[in-house]
């Protein structure tokens, strides 16, 4: 059967259309007595069709707002769901099937094998955000077109029953309908009913004893200017870690005065000094200063990023050249950033460490100085020349110790750092050995005097003081990101953020006006805050003596 | 007199003229049904009168804020206390914005109440300023906090007037199943507001009393080695054992009326920082409500939502619904941007990454999620009226979830806004 | 009519099916995360360039057409140590045959490698490192020994002290692998 959808006034509407587009006229039985439904003024949705096919379903199934909002409970029940127990990111080192059934009994242990304790990496959770997306997309296709042809062709005389279906109505008997000049007064009327309204900015028609008068459509389009923020902001979020050379997220440690590549690029990061201040106990609440809590205050790196500019990749034998591109104190709330390269302040720990070190050659039994020179403990010089003498290294441990009576390295870093000399020169033909440990400690544990005076060291190597010794205090940890869809997340957000304000902040306000025969019948619409409409057309119409109460204006067809 | 006590003193001035403002409206509301007098001058008068000392409460507040804001040297919105205070302060705003727009003095009936729950729940945890730790030490913290506090203070103006909406409407004469359903819905609403203020009252009761019960709590934690030991921890607890902590020994206890020691232990599935405490405080607040409800209803002898009813006879509940609506629909972008966008961008600056699922992040994003269903069903599936306002409600429970429970419960990186 | 029609279900396929993909993109990124390619068993061992202890410099590729043996080492290391001798063994073994012998110091300093390399007696060359070609290599425990085909395939990856017998399969398997 095929379905008459002419209006009587002879416009024809699209299957399933509401209200008639041009005149507003009900299309289809409504019981009597009840308000009209202004959504999408009455406009076929696009997925409406008989005889939907596969693709008809399914778009059918997306453009549903039930399908929609069902989809947004889904979505919030199941982040819930992943809030009930930390999610397996959240702790490091620890295995997660063993973690919550020894922390959360069996409901942790089902909670784990249900793929919980990672809900938001799940391949179900995206998915179930990318149906959230897809109904964005098709429920916001499928709306806006239509009803921006809708609003684009209104007509200014609407049917009779469409105003009086209005939840806003005003009827008023102004004119004689025996009057000979009715239709000059009521123009006469509507033009300046109309110029009041220009002035509270709605743009009015008037024509054919009839006005509509308009304002803020703009706001109209609020849902969908959301809708297009979202889902670029989705896409970008979703995609922006899995395209390539688009995202990285590494943890570099760097000891003071040490410099470290960033891993993947030609950028180094230099850690000059790292900083860690705590509050001090006046600055404290008497609360924490009771509880002896030690709040911390500032976590600095100092840090200097250079580029590599040459010799830079693996292959390359010479030193890589570095220049420098920018300083910068990384805080926590302050991080570094350079081409795109944002470093973090994440972590720090306490690793002391000697650097260097001034000693003095000496005489043992007369204590005579032969002069000074530097001792490294990352690399050191393999020979000095100290006065008349010529020292080889020709042991270093970085931390000395015993293993089955040998002398070793426990690890690679300088914690007892043990220097081997051969000395040669004057006195000294044939060359003596001694062996030096900077560290007070050491020289105690290790015997140092006594190794020196059984291999019959004629010297002495003596720090000159403290202020000749270099430490490195602290290791510092930074996260190294790089995120090349964040613009991208922003552009979608602030997209969203403006839909957003359109969409809520404006109400799109529409007034119909006709005369028949000097009966005046006024029916309004907007999509949010009906008393302000009612208060302004109250005011519009006490402009031409018409003193209501805008509470009178609410139409008594439909009062439950 | 320091800065501080100055600053305080204008608190404690807020929440008097705040509670006497709600006395004032009850009076504009109530007393126009007294004889001898013409009941819309009458509501007039006093409604003005109550609204000028909300609005003096509310100055006296921002004195508080600034003066605060002065001494600690950052905006005070870094621990719960603050926090709370400044989302009462938002409340009483918001509340001030839609009485110029509407007034209604029967809307302060509700909405006053509201911010005062929330000052006087701020009030128990520690007034004292705290140093702030260098993640928080941020511009970020004013835009990204005072903005989620707005949106979500309207969201409680929403809330009220939902509630409004609810009692105003709901039937107490039928007996259908529907309007049963509804009533028990209502008064369950109602007992909880009334499981807060019992919270609320104990803490002070107690606090006033000097309680204090100490327990010993042994428990089994795994060294850096993976070796486990036992050690023993001193649990406090400021308010009468019901529960004590698992595991756990009574060491020393104020002596209180009839009460020797704790009843029950905590089951140990309850995890996490002073789970035994926290379970102890919910059981008797729920408790100590139900108390107070009996009370209230032995006295009134009938449903309190229906004694509440006839002072709203004269609101509209279409003007209810639609304030509630407005309300939320002017919160929703405000919370959008402060509590997510501006949120994500300082997320993105202090720890890198705008978005990872931290539990206070998740929960942002279901009040959202929430917010958003409730607009899609009233634009796009008319839901008005009744449903509408439920979700209201249960929206604004959402929104205290993620204040509160969260913090309580779950904790995470927030953990700092904690006590 | 018509025409918009076709239109109409040209968009919704195209809408549809871009959704399909992206999708199907992300989650399959983000389930199949891996992070950089580390060198495997079979895979192409990465070149690269280093300084050795004496001087000099070699790279990989220098040595295409050998079976390589890449042994990383530090002399903190007690398995690195102990092994050391016997690499040096093979490699004395081996070397008319073409076994190369490379071995990467863990960044330490010279004048401990050195010591070391004159005590023990090790003769195969010792390259030093500073850390770069271990991440490259995803070494992660010491010692970790790469045997590397005269075609530059990684063959085996033997992490932890090297005993003979465990050597001398490999070192054969390398061999046999020479033309």
């Amino acid at each position: 059967m095929i379905e008459n959808t002419k209006c009587e006034c002879g416009h024809q509407n699209p299957v399933d259309t509401v209200l008639c587009e041009a005149c507003g006229k009900p299309l289809v039985e409504i019981a009597d007595k009840e308000l009209l439904e202004m959504r999408y003024d009455g406009v076929a949705r696009r997925s409406q069709r008989k005889n939907p096919n596969l693709l008809d379903r399914i778009w059918g199934f997306f453009s549903s707002v039930k399908v929609a909002v069902y989809l947004i409970i889904i979505t919030l029940c199941v982040a819930m769901l992943g809030t009930l127990y930390p999610q397996e990111n959240t702790f490091i080192g620890l295995d997660p099937a063993q973690y919550y059934e020894e922390n959360h009994g069996t409901l942790g242990k089902i909670y784990y094998m249900l793929g919980f304790s990672r809900t938001y990496e799940s391949w179900w959770f995206i998915g179930l955000l990318f149906l959230l997306g897809t109904s964005l997309v098709v429920c916001s296709l499928d709306r806006v077109i239509p009803l921006y042809r809708a609003l684009k062709r209104q007509q200014v005389r609407k049917h009779t029953q469409f105003l009086e279906r209005q939840k806003v109505v005003y009827k008023d008997k102004l004119f004689d309908a025996h009057d000979e000049k009715v239709k000059e007064r009521e123009m006469e009327w509507l033009e300046q009913f109309a110029n009041i309204l220009r002035k509270k900015f709605y743009k009015v028609q008037v024509e054919n004893s009839a006005l509509m008068a308009e304002k803020y459509r703009f706001s109209r389009w609020g849902p969908y200017v959301i809708h297009i923020g979202l889902i670029i902001f989705l896409v970008a979020a979703l995609l922006r870690t899995v395209i390539p050379g688009w995202y990285m997220d590494e943890y570099i440690s760097i000891m003071e005065g040490d410099i470290k590549q960033i891993p993947g690029t030609n950028y180094y990061l230099k850690n000059e000094k790292f900083t860690v201040e705590f509050y001090e106990q006046d600055e404290l609440s008497p609360a924490q200063r009771e509880e002896g809590r030690i709040i911390p205050k500032l976590f600095e790196t100092r840090a200097v990023l250079y580029e590599c500019v040459r010799h830079c990749d693996d292959e390359s034998l010479e030193e890589p050249v570095l220049i420098e591109r920018l300083r910068h104190d990384i805080r926590v709330n302050e991080p570094l950033e350079y081409d795109g390269i944002m470093a973090y302040q994440f972590d720090y720990e306490f690793t002391p460490q000697l650097r260097s070190i001034r000693v003095e050659l000496k005489d043992h039994t007369t204590g005579e100085s032969f002069g000074f020179f530097d001792l490294e403990t990352d690399n050191p010089a393999e020979s000095y020349t100290v006065g008349p003498y010529e020292l080889t290294l020709i042991h270093y441990y970085p931390d000395f110790g015993y293993e089955n009576g040998k002398p070793v390295t426990k690890s690679s870093k300088p914690n007892a750092p043990a220097y081997v000399f051969s000395i040669t020169g004057p006195g000294v033909e044939d060359g003596a050995v001694h062996m030096y440990f900077p560290r007070p400690e050491d020289k105690v544990r290790f015997a140092q005097d006594r190794i020196n005076e059984a291999a019959g060291s004629p010297f002495l190597i003596e720090a000159a003081g403290m202020e000749d010794v270099e430490f490195a205090l602290y290791t510092t940890f930074l996260n190294i990101r790089v995120d090349k869809g964040m613009p991208l997340v922003w552009v979608g957000a602030v997209i969203g953020m403006i839909g957003l304000v359109m969409g809520t902040y404006w109400q799109h306000r529409r007034i119909w006006v006709r005369f028949d025969e000097g009966q005046l019948l006024l029916g309004a619409h907007t999509n949010k805050n009906w008393y302000g409409l009612r208060q302004e057309i109250a005011k519009a119409l006490a402009g031409l003596d018409i003193r209501i109460d805008p509470k009178s204006l609410i139409n008594e067809v439909k009062r439950s | 007199m320091t800065l501080q006590n100055v600053s305080n003193t204008f608190l404690v001035i807020a929440l008097a003229l705040y509670t006497l403002s709600f006395i004032g409206f009850v009076i504009a509301v109530a007393g126009s049904k007294w004889s001898n007098r013409d009941p819309e001058n009458h509501k007039q008068k006093w409604g003005r009168l109550a609204f000028g000392v909300t609005v003096a409460g509310w100055l006296s507040q921002l004195v508080f804020f600034i003066t605060r804001w002065i001494y600690a040297g950052h905006i005070p919105v870094s621990n719960m206390f603050e926090f709370m205070t400044f989302l009462g302060m938002m409340i009483m705003l918001a509340f001030i914005v839609f009485y110029l727009i509407y007034r209604k003095p029967v809307t302060g009936i509700f909405a006053v109440p509201a911010g005062i729950v929330i000052l006087a729940y701020a009030s128990v945890f520690p007034w004292d300023v705290q140093p702030l730790i260098p993640a928080l030490n941020s511009h970020w913290l004013k835009i990204h906090v005072t903005l989620a506090a707005g949106g979500e203070a309207f969201f409680a103006i929403g809330f009220a007037a939902g509630l409004m909406y609810l009692l105003r409407t709901v039937d107490f004469q039928s007996n259908t199943k529907s309007a049963r359903r509804e009533r028990r819905g209502v008064e369950f609403t109602l007992y909880v507001v009334l499981v807060v203020v019992a919270f609320i009252s104990l803490v002070f009761i107690f606090r006033a009393a000097g309680f204090e019960a100490v327990f010993l709590q042994e428990e089994i934690v795994e060294t850096e080695e993976g070796e486990t030991q036992v050690i023993e921890k001193e649990v406090r607890y400021t308010l009468p054992p019901i529960f004590k902590p698992y595991n756990s020994e009574l060491v020393s206890m104020t002596p209180l009326y009839g009460l020797k020691g704790p009843l029950f232990e905590t089951p140990s599935f309850f995890q996490g920082v002073g789970a035994g405490r926290k379970w102890n405080t919910f059981v008797l607040s729920t408790l100590a409500g139900l108390l107070l409800y009996g009370l209230l209803r032995l006295l009134l002898r009938k449903p309190i939502g229906a004694v509440i009813q006839p002072v709203l006879k004269d609101m509209d509940p279409d003007d209810l619904d639609e304030i509630s609506y407005r309300s939320i629909a002017i919160g929703f972008p405000i919370f959008t941007l402060g509590a997510l966008v501006f949120a994500m961008i300082w997320a993105h600056i202090a720890w890198s990454r705008f978005w990872g699922w931290d539990p206070k992040e998740v929960w942002a994003l279901i009040t959202w999620l929430f917010y958003s269903a409730y607009l899609h069903l009233r634009l796009s599936r008319g839901w008005h009226g009744k449903k509408s306002s439920w979700l209201a409600v249960i929206g604004f429970v959402i929104v205290m979830f993620t204040l509160i429970g969260v913090n309580l419960v779950i904790a995470g990186l927030h953990s700092y806004a904690g006590v | 009519m018509i025409m918009m029609k076709k239109n109409r279900r040209l968009i919704q396929v195209l809408i549809l099916s871009t959704v399909v993909v992206i999708t199907a993109i992300t989650i399959a990124g983000n389930l199949f995360s891996e992070k950089d390619e580390l060198p495997t068993e079979g895979s192409k061992a990465p070149n690269f360039a280093l300084r050795t202890l004496d001087g000099g410099h070699h790279q990989l590729k220098d040595f295409e057409g050998h079976p390589v043996i890449i042994n990383f080492w530090g002399t903190f290391c007690e398995p690195c140590v102990n092994e050391m001798p016997l690499i040096q063994s093979y490699y004395e073994t081996y070397k008319d045959q073409g076994l190369v012998v490379l071995g990467i110091n863990l960044n330490e300093a010279e004048a401990t490698v050195r010591a070391f390399v004159r005590e023990h007696g090790i003769t195969f060359p010792i390259l030093m490192d500073n850390d770069r070609i271990r991440r490259n290599y995803g070494v992660m425990y010491y010692p970790t020994t790469f045997f590397v085909g005269p075609d530059g395939v990684i063959q085996d990856i033997f992490i932890g002290e090297l005993k003979d017998s465990t050597l001398s399969v490999r070192v054969n398997r390398l061999l046999s692998s020479n033309g």
